[in-house]
């Protein structure tokens, strides 16, 4: 193999570089970025980026190294897997090996007409930023991480900040109890939060004013921002033959066809009962593109994908961290702390056989809550 | 080949020794400590993986 293209310009294409280094691949890499800077990370954008407090200098990831060949503003618009061609608006790309990483982007809620707020990219984190200076009001859509830590922020700078979702904003992620005892805060902090039996339809062209509820009641505000989810970057793939149901599916080793893997947010991987899930993650691109690489590196030998299930957010002065399956139900085993003291350590179902991890508020590094959750299961297999 | 890292803006996540345990370990806040004033070379390539997949951008590694 000696030429590896790799198709996206964010952590699951860049940490894709960094293994095909680490593993001596002595060939050529070639990076095919659609965005208009060097890679950065969006983990910011919702909390310093948006607060004003951070640039995009303070966000760019270190440089790749010299000898790899990053392309900037250079989409890919199609995929020739029997001629082993990469297609740009710049020209045909030939490859050996590729791997494919091209995230995903903001669902979006709207009418073709409208310019949707969403937080995604740096452009949108530099254009929110100054919107929400200049704003009073705040309206967020959608409750998940990146809605409630827009609201955060949004109210650390004063606004009067509105989220509306279809369910209690991040139970779905944090579980019934973290996500209750997260809500209480922000609520106590003034956030209003508005649960609607029902979609929401985005109000004013091309600037979006407000949503209308199902029942026909209106919500408005200076600034609405939708953040309900993103959607794989994979319409470049149709009639590539790649398998494509709610984004790009891959094996256990994050394999996709013949010298083709793929990882990061464009992904859908089979579970244990053929249902396909989307982990778009940080740490989730991080481990895919290193199985991904080993892979298209060592084909069978490579060790397959293991997901280190670890996420989190920051919000409200809470720091949330969590490891195993998300939306953990019912009551936690305390391990430590108190939720009501403002600092604790969960898991779930119980202690000795955790599947779900928490720790809000509470210094126990990432490793250890990993290991608390991986532990039993190796003694199990032993 | 050195490695700055910014204690201040490490949040713990522990990526990079994750990535790469030989040239980062974490102290008892998870904070980042690079194990080495300066890399060895045969492990500046991890170097630079471990920075590289930091989610807050803490760590950068200069030669």
């Amino acid at each position: 193999m000696r030429d590896v293209v790799v198709v996206g310009g964010s952590i699951a294409a860049l940490t894709a570089v960094e293994m095909l280094r680490v593993e001596d691949f002595a060939g050529r890499i070639t990076v095919l970025s659609a965005e208009d800077v060097p890679p950065y990370t969006r983990v910011p954008l919702s909390k310093g980026v948006l607060a004003g407090t951070e640039s995009i200098d303070d966000i760019v990831l270190a440089p790749l190294a010299a000898e790899v060949d990053l392309q900037l503003n250079t989409p890919a618009t199609a995929l020739d897997i029997d001629t082993r061609v990469v297609h740009t608006p710049a020209g045909p790309v030939p490859y050996d090996g590729l791997v494919i990483a091209t995230g995903g982007r903001a669902r979006r809620l709207g009418r073709p007409d409208q310019d949707e707020r969403v937080l995604r990219s740096h452009t949108d984190g530099a254009r929110l930023r100054d919107e929400v200076t200049a704003a009073s009001s705040v309206l967020v859509v959608g409750g998940g991480f990146l809605g409630m830590e827009i609201a955060s922020t949004a109210r650390k700078l004063g606004k009067e900040v509105t989220v509306v979702d279809l369910a209690p904003p991040l139970s779905r992620l944090l579980g019934t109890v973290v996500g209750g005892h997260v809500r209480d805060v922000a609520t106590e902090a003034g956030v209003r939060i508005v649960v609607t039996d029902g979609g929401v339809r985005l109000l004013g062209a091309p600037t979006p004013t407000g949503v209308e509820l199902v029942d026909g009641s209106r919500m408005e505000a200076d600034l609405v921002v939708s953040a309900i989810g993103d959607v794989p970057n994979v319409e470049w793939l149709a009639g590539s033959g790649v398998q494509l149901r709610g984004g790009i599916v891959v094996d256990r080793h994050c394999r996709v066809a013949p010298n083709v893997v793929a990882c990061g947010d464009v992904t859908v991987v089979a579970t244990g009962d053929g249902e396909l899930t989307r982990s778009p993650h940080w740490t989730n691109a991080v481990d895919q593109a290193r199985a991904a690489v080993h892979a298209l590196l060592h084909g069978d030998e490579a060790a397959p994908y293991r997901p280190s299930e670890y996420c989190w957010t920051e919000q409200f002065g809470l720091d949330v961290k969590m490891v195993g399956a998300p939306d953990p139900q019912g009551e936690p085993v305390v391990l430590d702390g108190a939720l009501a003291a403002g600092s604790a350590l969960l898991a779930w179902p119980d202690a000795t056989a955790p599947r779900t991890v928490v720790a809000l508020n509470h210094h126990t590094p990432p490793a250890k809550l990993k290991r608390l959750l991986r532990a039993p299961a190796m003694a199990a297999q032993r | 080949m050195k490695i700055a890292a910014d204690r201040a803006r490490c949040e713990g996540h522990g990526v990079c020794a994750d990535i790469a345990p030989e040239v980062y370990d974490l102290d008892d806040d998870a904070v980042v400590v690079p194990r080495f004033e300066v890399v060895p070379p045969e492990l500046e390539r991890k170097a630079e993986a471990g920075a590289r997949v930091c989610p807050v951008a803490a760590l950068r590694v200069t030669t």
